[in-house]
């Protein structure tokens, strides 16, 4: 009785979720003439290196995400679990950077960047993208290892192990579910940001996705049709990305490695 | 060209915004000079249409120093970088008494400031009115016809709007309201910068008229140009105020209204033509471009805006040539151009002054909080002056 | 057992990244723009000059900031505890064992993971007066986003659907670190169902619900994008939040002084806010516990 219950209320969430990218994709099939076709899928590639714009998001995401976890992951382990002089100030003071409009930060950030010689490339978003996700990453992971067991760790250090090593050897694979989600959080804010793209990069061939779909409308007019298609053809990466992730969330601690 | 002191090779950076869907012609444009400069290499980087996006970007790029050669300016934008200093003082390559005479009125005056030209018009737009031919006997020349018009189109097909405009809070309200208010005699002199005039109360009243009236639907409060666009080029819009870009959709193939439109200046109170607001944008220098290029980027800047490359993007993308020697060219233009000339050279330019954008923001929120009915027209304009005379005064 | 000095310094190895990241980059451009705060500096004119507090004094004599506030704060009233509390619904959904539970888990987070500007300009499109699925029926035709109040609902309605999925998603993490011998127990002791959530699983994954409360308030409070492309903060500014005034004071007027001020404000306004929730949910959590 309760599945059915839950069943429909799955199905109603899904048609939630899913009726407005109706319009869109209905849309990305529909030209000009009214007939359905695949002119705006084919459309989206010509005139512009959409194939390599694709491939920029897909390493930018990436790699801040692979940045943050790495990063983050340490320092949340630190604070959680290792009894750290001033963690409170250092959990405070990275949600204090996250508490901060961007838009004030573009310009700074601008000449900081053609300081640091990194204007107009990829690893000059990386770094204020992995900046400005640390603290989520810091705050998830933090309060993910604050639900591991301090058994687990009193009984390693007994045993001689080091902090790192408990860290690596212990901590990180039990903390599965709070990686994959962060990186996923990591990965769809370094896929959809604007205006640090916009601003940071210059090179046809180094554009992102967002600015990218903004460089769409050329003229006075508004090519929605080509733009949904565009917008359809970036979600699969993303889509293949979530699901590979989402997996992840599933297993870890449930694996009964918590017996105590 | 001084083949035998040419330097190495120069790379110029151009920015710019597409202008239509196919990057063909504008590539070929540019091949043309390169094939001209065999020393130069142009390296084009777009920015979005969107204005705010890219004055965003200049703001942040030209304030940090950034040394791109050769930029486009929105035509409002001229006054505002000249006085930053971030566009170079072309009155060398450019007289002022050449631009004048060479370009349209409007767009050559928006180049020029205080006497000295800072930028060299590239394609010019005016604000049109666009009515169905099937459905009115003739464009109207005054408000009450055009009110008029609607009215009765509207009893024959109920499931027609009468008149489609831009209401949403953005720059495209300030060219409806400047048109309104220019409609009732006004001007909005750019020294002393008075908004809260009789005549800028009568033209606030009327747009908000068409909207207690139903003589436009509520949906005109959010809508843009291409959402007015939209509804009028699927049939249902009596009149619609756009720009001349809507005219090649209207006609285009698969156009349901097509061959069933004309456009006309503006109506006005009296019935005299009627100033449509001069957009358009123009080609400048980065005053930070170093010398070495500088010479190179003002002859692209004049191949640019040649009457060679008017023509071909008015072919190729719709954008109507902003110099007169295109519009004497009878046989290269379209009819289109040709019956619009005379309603370009009457197009107004809105304030020409670098308090543009402090003033705009607070006209656009003035303003359509008077459409939407929060204040009255005359409250609206009183604190719209207010806050202007504030923003100036504290600005200097 | 107090740490051994190798261990501190292990322990200090570990967060120096984080560090070194957090001073050098997101220092540098906080502490620009709180220094830009206390001068008139329009870029325009490029006449810089300090004027200490000022900027802050004419903050409280300026009706827009209080009206933008104002804004932000109705709108992060009405988001936050609607996310959460849907968030918290989907979450156990998500958690529970239903058929299809990997694909419902992608397809979740399809609104979140879509382009703003995508997803602004599908609600548009949706609440058109005249022809949008919504607007033309369920709205009779009344225009929300020309109209003040309803375009802050329209705003509100589209956050809400954009970031549900990413406080499910949190909320499902820490669900399913929930060992299944506690629900089982606890199903084993006759516990009902709001029994179970209430006494069981909401203590325990109370961590994620602070992070998720924390993190969806500050990005409700910065919010620009999504309200941004749908209204530009109109109409008559009612629904300009506090991020909109600040990037139209900074891109469009070009004002850099009093622009970084509402900034800074913003910040303020978020940190006293934040602070507020910590110590209020500190003492309710000790009490529980």
């Amino acid at each position: 009785m309760k599945r059915a219950a839950n069943g429909l209320a799955a199905i109603a969430v899904a048609l939630l979720c899913l009726a407005p990218f109706a319009w869109q994709i209905f849309s990305s099939f529909q030209t000009e003439l009214g007939r359905p076709s695949l002119r705006n899928y084919v459309a989206a590639f010509q005139g512009r290196p959409f194939g390599q714009i694709i491939l920029n998001s897909l390493v930018v995401a990436a790699a801040t995400a692979a940045c943050c976890i790495a990063i983050g992951a340490s320092a949340a382990f630190a604070i959680a679990k290792l009894e750290l002089k001033g963690r409170s100030a250092l959990l405070g003071a990275s949600l204090a950077c996250s508490m901060f409009p961007p838009i004030a930060t573009v310009s700074p950030l601008f000449l900081l960047l053609r300081r640091l010689g990194l204007q107009d490339e990829l690893a000059g978003l990386i770094l204020p993208y992995t900046t400005f996700a640390l603290p989520l990453t810091i705050w998830v992971l933090t309060s993910f290892f604050r639900e591991i067991p301090d058994e687990l760790y009193s009984a390693a250090r007994v045993d001689g192990c080091t902090p790192f090593r408990a860290f690596r050897l212990i901590f990180l694979p039990l903390a599965g579910p709070g990686i994959a989600t962060t990186a996923i959080m990591v990965f769809i804010f370094a896929w959809n940001e604007f205006i640090y793209a916009l601003t940071f990069i210059s090179s046809p061939e180094k554009r992102t996705i967002p600015v990218a779909i903004s460089l769409f409308a050329t003229g006075q007019t508004e090519p929605w049709h080509e733009i949904f298609a565009a917008s359809t053809i970036v979600s699969i990466p993303l889509l293949i990305v979530t699901i590979l992730f989402q997996r992840r969330i599933v297993s870890g601690l449930t694996a009964g490695a918590v017996k105590g | 060209m001084h083949q035998a002191d040419s330097p190495d090779r120069v790379r110029l950076v151009f920015k710019y915004q597409p202008l239509g869907p196919d990057p063909a012609p504008m590539r070929d444009l540019l091949a043309d000079f390169e094939r001209q400069h065999p020393n130069v290499e142009i390296a084009t980087e777009q920015l979005p249409n969107d204005a705010d996006s890219a004055l965003q970007y200049f703001l942040t790029a030209l304030e940090a120093g950034a040394d791109f050669d050769v930029l486009v300016v929105d035509i409002i934008w001229v006054p505002m970088f000249a006085r930053a200093g971030w566009i170079a003082d072309l009155s060398q390559p450019f007289p002022a008494e050449l631009i004048r005479h060479d370009f349209l009125a409007g767009p050559a005056e928006a180049a020029i400031v205080e006497g000295r030209v800072f930028a060299v018009p590239w394609y010019t737009d005016v604000g049109l009115l666009y009515y169905r031919t099937d459905l009115v006997p003739r464009a109207p020349r005054t408000y009450a016809e055009l009110k008029q018009f609607a009215a009765e189109a509207r009893r024959k097909d109920p499931s027609v709007q009468g008149y489609l405009w831009q209401g949403r809070q953005y720059e495209g309200l300030v060219c409806n309201a400047f048109e309104a208010i220019w409609g009732f005699g006004g001007t909005i002199e750019t020294e002393q910068l008075r908004i809260d005039t009789p005549a800028a109360r009568a033209g606030l009243g009327y747009l908000r008229s068409l909207l207690r009236g139903g003589v436009s639907p509520s949906s005109v409060g959010s809508a843009a140009e291409e959402d007015s666009r939209r509804v009028f080029q699927s049939g249902k819009g009596v009149f619609m105020r756009n720009w001349p870009y809507a005219w090649n959709e209207a006609q285009a193939e698969d156009s349901p209204i097509r061959g069933k439109v004309g456009f006309a200046p503006l109506p006005t109170a009296k019935g005299e033509p009627g100033h449509g607001a001069l957009g358009g944008w123009q080609l400048a220098v980065n005053a930070r471009s170093p010398p070495a290029r500088r010479a190179a980027a003002t002859k692209l800047v004049a191949h640019l805006t040649s009457v060679q490359a008017n023509l071909s993007l008015a072919t190729a993308y719709g954008r109507r040539p902003a110099r007169r020697a295109a519009y004497e060219d009878v046989y290269s233009l379209s009819s289109f151009d040709k019956a619009l000339y005379p309603i370009l050279q009457n197009a107004r330019s809105r304030p020409l002054t670098p308090y543009y954008n402090l003033i705009s923001d607070t006209l656009q929120g003035e303003f359509s909080a008077a459409l939407v009915g929060i204040r009255e027209p005359e409250q609206a304009l009183r604190r719209a002056q207010q806050q202007i005379n504030r923003l100036t005064a504290a600005a200097q | 057992m107090s740490p051994s000095a190798g261990e501190r310094c292990q322990a200090y190895a570990l967060v120096a990244p984080t560090v070194a990241v957090l001073l050098s980059v997101a220092a540098y451009p906080v502490l620009a723009t709180a220094w830009l705060s206390l001068h008139r500096l329009i870029i325009v004119f490029h006449d810089r000059r300090f004027v200490g507090l000022a900027n802050y004094a004419s903050l409280f004599g300026d009706g827009r900031f209080w009206s933008s506030l104002g804004n932000t704060c109705y709108f992060a009233g009405a988001a936050v505890p609607a996310e959460l509390v849907l968030g918290l619904l989907l979450a156990l959904l998500l958690d529970s064992a239903i058929r299809g539970r990997s694909a419902l888990r992608a397809v979740v987070l399809l609104p979140w993971a879509a382009p703003t500007v995508i997803s602004a300009k599908i609600w548009m499109y949706l609440f058109n007066p005249q022809s949008g699925p919504i607007g033309a029926t369920v709205l009779h035709g009344v225009d929300w986003l020309g109209t003040p109040t309803y375009a802050m609902w329209a705003a509100i309605l589209l956050d809400i659907w954009k970031t549900t999925p990413f406080v499910a998603l949190l909320l499902l993490a820490g669900l399913q670190t929930i060992p299944p011998s506690v629900p089982e127990a606890a199903q084993v002791d006759g516990a009902s169902a709001w029994q179970m959530l209430w006494r069981i699983k909401l203590p325990l994954i109370r961590r994620s619900i602070v992070v998720a409360l924390l993190f969806r308030t500050l990005d409700a409070f910065r919010v620009f994008d999504s309200i941004y492309v749908l209204t530009q903060g109109g109409p008559a500014n009612t629904t300009e939040t506090l991020s909109i005034y600040a990037y139209k004071t900074l891109m469009r007027a070009g004002d850099f002084g009093y622009g970084s001020t509402l900034a800074v404000a913003t910040f303020l306004c978020i940190i006293s806010i934040s602070l507020l929730y910590l110590v209020a949910l500190r003492s309710r959590l000790a009490e529980r516990a």
